[in-house]
């Protein structure tokens, strides 16, 4: 997950545009890039998650939380914090969805019409 | 200045324009059709599937380029201006309406009558479901009986909408397939769905949208496509009130001033750049605008406004498996004579709303990892369904557009400004239809353990059209059924623009039949000169 999210930085298009769909009449573009903000942020946890103490690893990660006034997920990493923007990567994905409902739906994945009367199969290896 | 002449000029490249030159050319065979549209042509199915990615990925526009940064429009709920227009990313939903829409004064002493039967419009219903490609199933109910049988059969309900169905049911209202111009057998040179859930991005074509029949027509050598060409005026003749001439700037050429010469000329811009092209063309013997003897063009702006809920429910809904497709009940199509007027659709739609993963509790501690899958976990355990209500309002006269002198595009055009005014009639009863909207969601959160997580209402009217109203009289209407405007008689006005009430359902369907229906007329008309 840590190797997608990276190459999602890397493939981030700052001034990209973003979606106007209809709805929306404001034209918006992507803000720069987050990725001088995540090492920056990184740095600053290089030392506590180099702690041996799990919890003290947590309470070095909730007080990075707490510091950016974290409330909730966005949509799409937004630089806010590379902690809750890496959550939000994957927990926003189809993968974690399918792992949320312990079902391969598949949300992202172009699939046949045929079968979907039924409920999709289980996830292999669902926890 | 470059002029080019043809037999029918039509403005606009959306999904009217798309339908008339298709049906006009097959009309009339060697007919020159010229369409001139403002933005740019987005003719690259190769390059969807990486645009849907990125929309995922990002949030990025699917539809890169598909608008003219300073061709805006206070009130306009969609920016998109390029050749397929708004039905570049529409749902595909294609509902009709039913009788009752054009029959409002006469049934209910509401609104105003359209100047057309039902039977006539019923016809073009079925030609626009075939030229469209809809997939879906006869509606039960006898009223809404339809002369011929969809070209496809209707989407395969998920799980999702099955388990749905049977929960919305359990309150006595019948719910059925939403009838979508989406293949469920490759039809028309297009695939088969294949359910990528991204329908405002279709990768595959799908979901029809109108550049498939622009590149077809374009191949074939049935038109001619001039885009990023902004027309800013229609030009009289000297002396007789008919349009000799259409002029723009050509956005590819450094804004080169253009000119288009034919005998016939349709606007076909859609519910907000039609009557602004009108506007815009006021002159000394017509200095409220063209086909505005009436002062009706860009009044009765109309919509429907529209209360959503979201509802909890005792079902195992998977979100995720088509979140496009949707139910849909005509329960309410019909308001008794003898009971107050309420009318409007109901559609169901799986959802995830109140059950997305969240990095805090509720009482404010941080979840992480393991936590957060399980707190997710525990709270998706019951499903949820989006449900929404498009209600039938009805315009005031003075719902309009207007052109707002202090914002101006880059050549110097008053760009349009709408502003939707609901009839006294419809404020009226806003408190008994909020009231009657109420009474549904709660039942059909009580049929089954529900709960109502929220409920809203929309803050514009949606599937907005009008602007141009038909009717029979000159004085009350800017065109008549067919779009022919009343005060130019080579001028015509299609899709959108022309109704006088939007109903309460979608209504994309409507302007495409009403438009076909304008190219029987066109055809003849055309025919009758050459």
């Amino acid at each position: 997950m840590a190797n997608r999210f990276e190459a999602w930085v890397r493939q981030y298009r700052p001034g990209a545009e973003m979606d106007h769909g209809y709805g929306v009449t404001r034209l918006r573009v992507k803000a720069s890039s987050p990725a001088p903000a995540y090492l920056a942020q990184l740095e600053l946890l290089h030392q506590p998650l180099a702690d041996l103490d799990p919890s003290a690893r947590r309470r070095a990660v909730e007080a990075a939380l707490e510091r950016a006034n974290v409330r909730d997920l966005p949509r799409f990493p937004d630089g806010r914090h590379i902690i809750s923007d890496l959550l939000s990567f994957y927990f926003h994905s189809s993968d974690a969805n399918d792992l949320c409902y312990r079902a391969a739906i598949r949300r992202d994945s172009c699939r046949e019409l045929e079968g979907s009367d039924n409920p999709p199969p289980p996830l292999n290896g669902a926890a | 200045m470059p002029r080019y002449e043809s037999d029918v000029c039509i403005i606009g490249g959306g999904i009217s324009a798309a339908m008339l030159a298709q049906k006009l050319s097959e009309l009339r065979p060697g007919i020159a059709i010229t369409v001139v549209e403002a933005g740019r042509s987005l003719f690259d199915l190769e390059k969807r599937m990486d645009y849907r990615r990125r929309s995922l990925d990002y949030g990025e526009n699917p539809w890169p380029g598909d608008f003219i940064e300073d061709q805006s429009a206070k009130g306009i709920i969609s920016r998109t201006m390029a050749v397929g227009g708004s039905a570049l990313h529409w749902g595909g939903t294609c509902n009709r309406f039913s009788e009752e829409d054009l029959r409002l004064k006469s049934m209910f002493g509401l609104a105003t009558d359209w100047p057309i039967e039902w039977k006539q419009l019923e016809k073009y219903y079925c030609e626009a479901e075939r030229r469209l490609g809809v997939s879906g199933e006869p509606s039960p109910l006898p009223e809404d009986r339809a002369s011929q049988p969809y070209p496809m059969a209707a989407m395969t309900l998920t799980h999702n909408l099955i388990e749905l169905k049977k929960w919305a049911e359990k309150s006595g209202i019948p719910f059925w397939s939403t009838p979508q111009a989406k293949n469920t057998v490759a039809y028309d040179g297009r695939a088969k769905c294949i359910r990528c859930n991204t329908c405002a991005i279709c990768p595959t074509g799908a979901r029809y949208s109108p550049d498939f029949t622009f590149k077809r027509l374009l191949a074939q050598k049935k038109i001619t496509l001039h885009d990023q060409t902004l027309i800013r005026k229609l030009v009289l003749h000297d002396t007789k009130s008919i349009v000799v001439a259409a002029r723009g700037v050509n956005r590819a050429r450094q804004d080169e001033p253009v000119e288009y010469r034919a005998p016939m000329f349709v606007v076909a811009s859609g519910y907000a750049w039609t009557p602004h092209l009108l506007l815009l063309s006021r002159n000394s013997r017509f200095p409220d605008g063209l086909a505005n003897k009436s002062g009706l063009v860009g009044k009765y702006m109309c919509g429907h406004s529209f209360r959503s809920a979201f509802i909890e429910i005792d079902a195992k809904i998977y979100p995720g498996m088509n979140e496009q497709h949707g139910l849909i009940s005509r329960q309410y199509f019909r308001s008794k004579p003898d009971q107050p007027f309420v009318r409007h659709d109901l559609r169901i739609w799986e959802s995830a709303a109140g059950h997305e993963p969240r990095v805090r509790s509720l009482d404010g501690k941080i979840l992480l990892g393991d936590e957060l899958l399980a707190d997710w976990r525990n709270r998706a355990q019951r499903g949820t369904a989006r449900v929404r209500g498009y209600v039938d309002t009805h315009p005031d006269r003075e719902s309009s557009l207007t052109l707002d002198e202090t914002a101006r595009n880059r050549w110097g055009d008053p760009l349009p400004k709408i502003e939707h005014r609901l009839d006294p009639a419809t404020l009226a009863r806003q408190d008994r239809v909020r009231e009657h909207m109420q009474g549904i969601f709660e039942s059909l959160a009580k049929a089954n353990n529900g709960k109502i997580l929220s409920t809203s209402l929309g803050n514009y009217l949606d599937h907005p059209a009008g602007g141009c109203r038909m009717g029979d009289e000159p004085s009350s209407s800017v065109c008549d059924s067919y779009g022919q405007t009343h005060d130019h008689e080579n001028l015509f006005v299609v899709g959108s623009p022309t109704l006088p009430t939007a109903g309460c359902t979608n209504g994309t369907l409507t302007f495409v039949a009403l438009t076909l229906r304008s190219a029987d007329r066109i055809a003849r008309v055309r025919g009758a000169r050459s």
